[in-house]
């Protein structure tokens, strides 16, 4: 009898009985938050598709192939080596995802040493692929890449693509060609990777306020590091964008 | 240290600071899913450089978006611990997600040829 007024006062605080989902509502709102978030996102990569598509069969303002892009790597000047860069950078935030999630276990377990440690070792990865992005956008603006302009316009591959079409012999098509190309080429990758870019410099910045909270023991004094927790999903969201940018920018 | 942790948690029920107790599931399964998507990169990075030319490049970009959704899937089950939460938490999240992305992508695709500029 006891139990059940204590439901009817539950009831009466949530007016939907326990916690929703047996989630807290911090936990609750980040998730929302994220769903959200991948509305925007997802928008930007549909946008890049149409965008992209709509090149498709334009013969003189093809879409530049990525890997004839995309192909430094740090040190190996001249090199031709499409990918290898990006890879990395994937590699390094997958690390930085492992980590925070062994951080939360860490924190299930209130061993406050392995989530400082864990949670340091993210912020590194953090770090290091905001360094590689920083490389990787020195290199294209270098190239002449800026919002509004984009000098990868004939290449070796638009010239493939116009023997395909059946132009070929028309139009005389050489690799090392910087003549303009489609403009939204620069100006999507500098949107979409900037804002990519953006949600990992806040995420850095969280994580560091997160630390300094888990060293200096306000979880420890709270009872619980349900923060980590929800630091960490945000986390985690930045590197599943990582995916589909990867995919829709690099390998597609 | 204790006693706070457990008022907090089955004393009076506030909502705004109630938290359900952490559960850890051990780190296992989270450096076997690190492996699983370390794997599926280098699939990625094997198929880019490999897939013949014979073979449409549409179908090499499927591969590479199937392969992109079980990389998500991952994340979001073990990292994002959303297959261990309630099953309408995981609707709430997923379903406006694939009705969102559907209607859009149908969108643009149903209206793709419009935007050509050749």
């Amino acid at each position: 009898m006891s139990s059940h007024t204590a439901v009817a006062e539950t009831q009466t605080q949530w007016a939907g009985g326990r916690s929703p989902f047996n989630v807290s509502y911090g936990k609750l709102m980040m998730w929302i938050f994220l769903l959200s978030d991948a509305f925007t996102f997802s928008s930007l990569l549909v946008a890049y598709g149409a965008i992209r598509f709509s090149y498709s069969t334009d013969l003189f303002t093809p879409w530049p192939d990525p890997a004839q892009v995309f192909n430094h790597f740090p040190l190996a000047h001249g090199i031709h080596l499409p990918l290898l860069f990006v890879s990395l950078m994937t590699l390094i935030l997958i690390l930085s995802s492992v980590t925070m999630v062994l951080a939360v276990e860490a924190g299930a377990r209130m061993d406050k040493k392995a989530v400082g440690f864990y949670m340091l070792l993210t912020i590194v990865g953090g770090a290091m692929f905001l360094g590689c992005q920083a490389w990787e956008w020195t290199q294209f603006i270098g190239e002449g890449a800026r919002l509004d302009q984009n000098f990868f316009g004939f290449t070796a591959s638009a010239a493939e693509h116009a023997q395909q079409l059946g132009f070929g012999d028309k139009v005389h098509w050489t690799p090392a060609d910087r003549v303009p190309g489609p403009v939204p080429f620069a100006s999507l990758f500098f949107i979409v990777t900037g804002f990519h870019g953006f949600h990992v410099l806040s995420g850095v910045v969280f994580l560091i306020i997160i630390y300094l909270n888990v060293v200096f023991g306000t979880y420890e004094r709270r009872g619980h590091y349900e923060m980590v927790e929800k630091v960490g999903l945000y986390w985690h969201f930045v590197d599943l964008v990582w995916v589909f940018v990867f995919t829709f920018y690099y390998l597609i | 240290m204790s006693a706070h942790s457990t008022t907090e948690n089955t004393g009076e029920y506030i909502p705004e600071t109630y938290i359900p107790t952490a559960v850890s599931h051990g780190t296992g399964e989270l450096w076997k899913t690190f492996w699983i998507l370390l794997g599926i990169t280098i699939v990625d990075f094997i198929i880019y450089f490999s897939w013949p030319s014979s073979m449409p490049m549409m179908a090499r970009n499927i591969t590479f978006i199937c392969l992109g959704i079980v990389k998500a899937y991952f994340i979001i089950g073990t990292f994002m611990h959303l297959k261990y939460e309630r099953m309408f938490m995981i609707l709430m999240l997923i379903l406006p997600a694939i009705v969102f992305l559907g209607m859009l992508i149908f969108g643009l695709l149903h209206e793709g040829n419009a935007l050509s500029t050749y």
